[in-house]
């Protein structure tokens, strides 16, 4: 599948991003070079590995190498700031429960900061957890700012994934769109109705938030009806079998083809992926004890 | 002539409701012509398509009367396979009937559903974006495009299957004029075609008639008129009165007839040819005068 480049009209600045179901992706972009399933392949790596990993550090830097990604990718990184009330708040969430409530244990070392006192052990371990997560999420940022919802279908199609399944999965991420902007539709006629929601109390922007569901529920409803008369319409059965009996065809996936680099890349992921989790599960390679900022921290504490 | 559609005595009535949206309508469809189904709204027009495609009684509960013959099979006890393909539909709305992500895999996904190989698949691929003019749209996602070119692609897929019979509920209802006169053109290109059966529910009776070989009058459920179109137009203040407007160039023609102005025997014109010939011819009967 050759990359395609749209071209704008002289004095018209070229549009460097597209719109997809599920946000963005750059218009050209070194990725899609490589077939989706080293792209999935890719995202297993760093959406899943970091769950292996304890050591903050190590999450850090796959964190960084994502971004990096993301730079060579060509993705226009001002875009990710909206995912700056995620990071900020899950943070937020994860630091306020562990100091509120740190949990009992003995061993756990108090540590006094002028009137609070906190204790370092899940400190710690929260502040690792958060790095953790943050890794996760930017390796799942990184595929859905780099893919768009054909090329996971085609993955998951070229691993022979039966055809309902990925159906379904499309069909689900169609919906999960077409919520979001059926959600945008309703507020937007809301406010051009002179609601304003930034001059309402917290209970009632809930209350409104609540009333939101009525209308997005019927008409999900009806597009299910909708989508159900339009497979009905095209001949689709649910067997995915053809008249007669035979295997439908896939022209989609002719489109795509692999390449060495995908073997290699892919190759390349896999022994990553199975050599983590060997060095965590089988020698415990990754655990908080062999963080490098956890023992400084330690020995400035004074913790054995 | 062999019939395309041959419907018997139907009757439909939704379920959860009191009245029958169809009540014994009749209605024989030749091959390979085009029909204009036209009424006003909430006249079970779009019924009586979804009873043709199928939909009905095989997506829809209700009562169902009567009969509905696709090229001589009962449409009641056809698969949904078959159905697709002989007879496509084109919804009203072009989003309700898109389910994938890029217009190509749009229009490919009723190709491999009938069994088609990569090959013809490819083939009819190209030749359903030639005709519709979506070349350029393939690689784009189908919520992302204009109402026009959605309504386009709608049509596409569906004329890339290669049914006998294609069937439109009003393909101009959501777009600018400038996209009903694509719509119009690709109409007009399958009509001269003549291989296929069309069947256009339409309110745009002026862009309609032209093309039409008959049109149909539907009002409460049942056909009150089934004409060639110089018939069908030749009592406009019947039409008005079923909430029909004739084109206006059948409107001024039929003045000028009332006048004496046109010959009584001649055609009322449905078109701006007809109506600016019909115009000389008034005015040479008015300068006998």
């Amino acid at each position: 599948m050759t990359t395609t480049v749209e071209t704008a009209p002289a004095g018209v600045r070229a549009p460097k991003m597209r719109k997809t179901l599920l946000g963005y992706i750059p218009i050209a972009s070194p990725f899609y070079a490589y077939h989706p399933v080293t792209r999935l392949a890719m995202y297993i790596f760093f959406g899943v590995v970091p769950i292996f990993i304890d050591l903050p550090e190590i999450n850090f830097v796959l964190l960084l190498i994502m971004l990096g990604l993301l730079r060579w990718g060509k993705v226009d990184l001002g875009r990710l700031r909206i995912y700056l009330p995620l990071i900020v708040s899950v943070a937020i969430f994860m630091f306020t429960m562990v100091l509120i409530f740190p949990g009992r244990d003995p061993s756990y070392t108090p540590v006094t900061i002028g009137p609070a006192t906190l204790y370092y052990q899940p400190v710690f371990f929260t502040f690792a957890s958060y790095w953790r997560l943050m890794a996760m999420l930017f390796g799942t940022i990184l595929y859905f700012s780099t893919n768009r919802e054909r090329d996971t279908l085609v993955a998951l199609r070229a691993v022979r994934l039966p055809f309902i399944a990925s159906y379904v999965i499309g069909l689900s991420i169609r919906s999960a769109g077409m919520f979001m902007e059926d959600f945008r539709t309703i507020r937007e006629a809301e406010q051009a109705r002179g609601l304003d929601t930034g001059a309402m109390k917290f209970s009632d922007q809930v209350k409104l938030y609540m009333m939101y569901l009525i209308p997005l529920f019927s008409i999900a409803l009806r597009r299910a009806d909708e989508i159900s008369n339009a497979l009905f319409a095209r001949g689709y059965t649910l067997t995915g079998r053809v008249e007669g009996g035979g295997q439908r065809s896939d022209y989609i996936l002719t489109q795509y083809r692999m390449q060495l680099k995908d073997w290699v890349w892919i190759v390349i992921f896999g022994v990553l992926f199975v050599a983590a989790a060997v060095a965590q599960y089988g020698f415990g390679a990754f655990r908080l004890i062999h963080s490098p900022l956890n023992l400084y921290l330690r020995s400035l504490l004074g913790i054995g | 002539m062999a019939m395309a559609v041959v419907i018997k005595d139907l009757e439909w009535k939704y379920e959860h409701t009191t009245q029958f949206a169809l009540r014994g309508v009749n209605l024989e469809i030749p091959e390979n012509t085009f029909l204009g189904l036209v009424g006003a709204n909430e006249q079970g027009k779009t019924t009586l398509i979804n009873c043709i495609k199928g939909l009905i009684p095989h997506s829809f509960n209700g009562v169902y009367r009567g009969s509905v013959e696709v090229f001589g099979q009962v449409v009641k006890d056809t698969t949904s396979l078959h159905l697709a393909r002989e007879v496509g539909l084109v919804f009203a709305d072009p989003e309700a009937q898109f389910t994938a992500m890029t217009v190509e895999e749009e229009l490919v996904f009723g190709l491999e559903n009938v069994g088609y190989d990569i090959r013809k698949i490819r083939a009819r691929l190209e030749w359903a974006a030639e005709v519709t003019l979506i070349g350029d749209l393939l690689d784009k996602s189908p919520y992302d495009i204009s109402g026009g070119q959605k309504q386009r692609v709608a049509i596409a897929c569906v004329l890339a299957m290669d049914p006998r019979i294609v069937i439109m509920d009003e393909p101009t209802s959501m777009i600018d004029p400038l996209g009903k006169q694509f719509i119009f053109d690709i109409l007009r290109k399958l009509k001269e075609a003549g291989d296929r059966t069309i069947i256009v529910v339409e309110h745009n009776i002026e862009q309609l008639a032209p093309l039409a070989d008959q049109l149909a009058l539907m009002r409460a459920g049942q056909i009150l008129k089934v004409a060639p179109p110089d018939e069908f137009f030749a009592d406009p203040d019947f039409l008005v009165e079923q909430g029909v407007y004739s084109p206006e160039v059948t409107l001024f023609t039929g003045w000028l007839r009332r006048q004496g102005r046109f010959p009584a025997s001649a055609p009322l014109p449905r078109d701006l040819a007809g109506g600016v010939a019909a115009a000389r011819a008034a005015l040479d009967m008015g300068g006998r005068a």
